[in-house]
């Protein structure tokens, strides 16, 4: 049996598809591509396979990640990829089919790119600025157990912050995983309490999905 | 901004926003420039709803199969995003090319059922096309058009519509289309396509035919135009095994009602239940072989992904090899580890064997339609369905291994008497004590049956077209009595709100003088009225008030046998003579066979000119 995991895109129209949708419909890529996918053994046997991380509804991503086995050892990578391609909804692209190289639990962080479009992108750039520097940035967010209070300053790593002229352009790690996970949204918010200058964000991007040591996950 | 730019700026604020963008598996994207006639598919309802339809599955791959042809798919948007797109100036589109519809050749709506009326108005509306036909540019373009059981009477929308489709669609569809195209070239007018169209069989252009009415608000005369036929009959396609069925299907992302392989097995019904509209507008019966119901289910399942398929008829247990077809598709289905789930079987011949089959594939509920509560009650509607049958399945799935059971009744059956009712009560209890009667029931919970009761409506092209419907007085001393009637805690007793059924046959047994009131109900704020939370009962009696209409005199009177009826004019093969004859039939309690023990003589086979089964005897 081979473990192996794809990583694909969401984009365009694709983007829309919630996590929840986005299972059935992998589901039924798998039958369409018939590739000899590992169904579960036991009472109600089912197709195995699992995303790494669930991406935001309206997000683009170029990285997500999907586990799943087969059971025909002589299948390449390359045809896997393939003939999942050749059956996949238009914005789903499978970029990569390799072995798993780590564990899901390495997971720690992923980045994001955005862009916050605004009249005064002067301002809402200084804002970003003064906000990163804080010495703390809390925010209510909501967890499983209730609205609390969380300080995501010593999580939230800015890579690159551009005034274009219509947006602020900013690229940003966030802890992503089995134990914390920030949404690019709650930095968003952050930003929204600490300035009165109204934005609207376009253009989210997961880009990359990486390790403690920021290196890619694979 | 164009119109991709708007509806995407605001997607993210609404529910299931994968409903309003397309882009699905299966979907047929087409280059514009290169096709001739652009239909837009119109649903009156919720995609989660409308995606579900069969025939759109149907009609929308077989237009697609002609290049220069596009259909699209068209939804009634949900209250949140129907908010966005009027405050955002965001007309009605179609979701594969996310065009406005208005700027298509045909806009074709399907009537499957009438409480969907007021949304085909708001649907327009917010398409920004004239809501009424008269108002409706003089050149070729947007063609408004219906088709679905619902066009077998049409008259309460004739104001809105330039023409209904009446019968199966394969057909009729694509010679209209080709009509169309060959008019539009030479620069015809609407008006000059319209009545070329009427020649069209199975076409009915409403503005055409003019009613008058006597003083007691009965029909006095229908005039028809000039060169326009008198009547028009329903289209039917003759070989039905080799008709066009689709390769594929629009698979959504978001779970629909119906989301899975959908295969049609037969048209038409052997049965002849007299309150059934379906039985009647949907004749002769016609059956695929086990062969084609094969190889289009395995064709579906490879190529959408789907891991379910149902079998779609009227009656699938009515299929002449029925055994065979089921064990040809259950070695495929099993070894897929495809669910494969039979909707529509009957309880008189419910075989053990047949049992056994379905138990191989899943373990769901069981739901029998006994429709009435007494054996004189099921003799004058025509189910032919005895007690002792009833019991008989109901011991074979108890004994299989299923412990609850779903019935479903009518209440306001023509000649119903408190009797029938409590007789629904008590037929319920005899199954509960059936159930704790077996030696090897299911152990562990308990036996539960469900009954749930619906409201008759009595419906155009049936035996029972005549009949009135119960007022609201008599519906609500019913329910109450079949509460009361019941008295163990193992029956469950639901039933329809006797509002929405009175809308139902108003609009169902209605003529042309309806269209002012559903649009002065739409103008009021009526909308999706087959849903609980947007019925507005008050909205539409006032609606009717307003344009002077009695509901009663549509609702709750008998109508005569040799009254003009609003949809005598159009031939669904079924003649008048035989509805009389079996309503006739009915108030004595007697029963019909079904078509295949003999024919009953309903003059099907003579239109058609051939017999509907070899095999059946004593022809009229």
């Amino acid at each position: 049996m081979l473990r192996v995991r794809a990583t694909f895109e969401k984009k365009g129209r694709a983007r829309y598809i919630s996590h929840l949708d986005l299972n059935r419909c992998m589901l039924r890529t798998f039958r369409r591509s018939r590739i000899p996918i590992w169904y579960t053994e036991g009472f109600n046997p089912h197709p195995y396979y699992s995303f790494a991380l669930a991406l935001s509804l309206g997000f683009e991503s170029s990285c997500e990640i999907l586990d799943f086995n087969i059971t025909d050892d002589n299948m390449t990578m390359d045809a896997i990829r393939d003939a999942l391609n050749a059956v996949m909804p238009e914005g789903m692209r499978i970029v990569k089919v390799a072995e798993q190289k780590q564990k899901i639990t390495a997971i720690a962080k992923a980045e994001y790119a955005f862009s916050l479009v605004t009249e005064d992108t002067a301002g809402l750039y200084e804002a970003v600025q003064s906000l990163i520097a804080a010495p703390e940035i809390l925010i209510e967010k909501k967890t499983k157990k209730g609205i609390k209070t969380v300080d995501i300053k010593p999580d939230t790593e800015l890579l690159s912050c551009a005034d274009t002229g219509q947006s602020v352009d900013i690229t940003m790690y966030l802890p992503a995983g089995t134990q914390t996970n920030y949404n690019p949204t709650l930095f968003m918010d952050a930003l929204k309490l600490a300035c009165d200058i109204p934005f609207e964000p376009a253009d989210i991007r997961r880009t990359a999905i990486l390790c403690a040591d920021n290196t890619v996950f694979e | 901004m164009d119109l991709k730019a708007k509806i995407e700026k605001h997607l993210l604020e609404v529910q299931k926003p994968s409903r309003y963008i397309g882009g699905e598996v299966g979907s047929v994207i087409k280059d514009k420039s290169k096709v001739d006639v652009r239909f837009a598919f119109c649903f009156p309802d919720t995609y989660d709803i409308g995606m579900s339809h069969l025939g759109m599955k149907i009609l929308y791959s077989l237009t697609n199969e002609r290049e220069n042809y596009w259909c699209e798919r068209c939804f009634a948007p949900s209250e949140d995003f129907e908010a966005i797109m009027r405050a955002n100036d965001i007309p009605l589109y179609a979701l594969e090319s996310l065009d406005p519809i208005r700027d298509f050749d045909f806009i074709g709506f399907t009537l499957q059922y009438e409480l969907s009326y007021a949304n085909i108005l708001n649907m327009l509306d917010l398409a920004g096309i004239p809501i009424f036909a008269k108002d409706r540019p003089q050149k070729l373009t947007q063609i408004v058009i219906a088709g679905g059981p619902c066009v077998c009477n049409p008259e309460p929308l004739a104001d809105f519509f330039d023409l209904f489709v009446l019968g199966e669609g394969e057909e009729v569809n694509l010679e209209l289309m080709d009509l169309y195209r060959e008019m539009k070239q030479k620069g015809a007018t609407r008006l000059e396509f319209l009545r070329a169209a009427a020649q069209i069989g199975g076409v009915y252009v409403p503005q055409f035919y003019h009613f008058s009415y006597k003083e007691d608000g009965t029909i006095d005369r229908l005039d028809v135009d000039e060169g326009i036929p008198a009547t028009v009959r329903k289209r039917i396609i003759r070989d039905y095994d080799k008709v066009y069925y689709p390769k594929n299907f629009v698979v959504p992302f978001t779970e629909i009602v119906h989301d899975r392989v959908s295969v049609e097995v037969l048209r038409g019904c052997i049965r002849g239940c007299r309150f059934c509209q379906a039985g009647f507008i949907y004749r002769p019966f016609r059956e695929k072989t086990s062969d084609t119901i094969y190889e289009q289910t395995k064709c579906l399942c490879e190529n959408t992904g789907y891991d379910e398929v149902s079998l779609a008829s009227l009656s699938t247990s009515d299929h002449s090899d029925i055994d065979n077809m089921l064990s040809k598709l259950i070695d495929y289905t099993a070894g897929e580890r495809i669910n494969l789930s039979l909707p529509s079987l009957r309880v008189d011949n419910f075989s053990e064997s047949l049992l056994n089959k379905i138990k191989k594939v899943r373990k769901s509920g069981l739901t029998f339609a006994a429709e009435g509560g007494t054996q004189r009650l099921r003799d004058v509607i025509n189910k032919n369905v005895t007690e002792e049958e009833i019991m008989n399945t109901c011991r074979i799935a108890f004994e299989g291994g299923y412990s609850s059971v779903k019935l479903y009744f009518m209440m306001g059956l023509p000649t119903e008497t408190d009797e029938d009712i409590v007789g629904i009560a008590e037929l319920a209890q005899r199954i509960v004590d059936l159930f704790y009667s077996i030696e090897d029931r299911p152990r562990g919970k308990g036996v539960q049956v469900s009954v749930s009761c619906a409201t008759f409506v009595p419906k155009p092209f049936t035996p029972f077209e005549f009949e009135p419907q119960d007022t609201r007085e008599m519906v609500e001393h019913k329910q109450k009595l079949l509460l009361g009637s019941t008295k163990s805690k193992k029956i469950k007793i639901s039933y329809h709100d006797p509002n929405v059924s009175m809308l139902e046959v108003i609009l169902a047994k209605g003529d042309r003088r309806l269209c002012q009131a559903i649009y002065a109900a739409w103008k009021k704020g009526c909308k999706f009225d087959s849903w609980e939370e947007y019925f507005k009962p008050d909205l539409w009696l006032e609606a009717f008030a307003d344009c002077g209409i009695d509901p009663s005199f549509y609702a709750n009177r008998r109508f005569g046998y040799d009254e003009i009826l609003p949809w005598d004019h159009l031939d669904y093969l079924v003649d008048k003579a035989f509805l009389v004859r079996e309503n006739k039939t009915a108030h004595e309690s007697k029963t019909t066979p079904n078509c295949r023990q003999r024919c009953s003589g309903c003059g099907v086979n003579k239109k058609v000119g051939r017999e509907c089964f070899a095999e059946s005897k004593g022809n009229v």
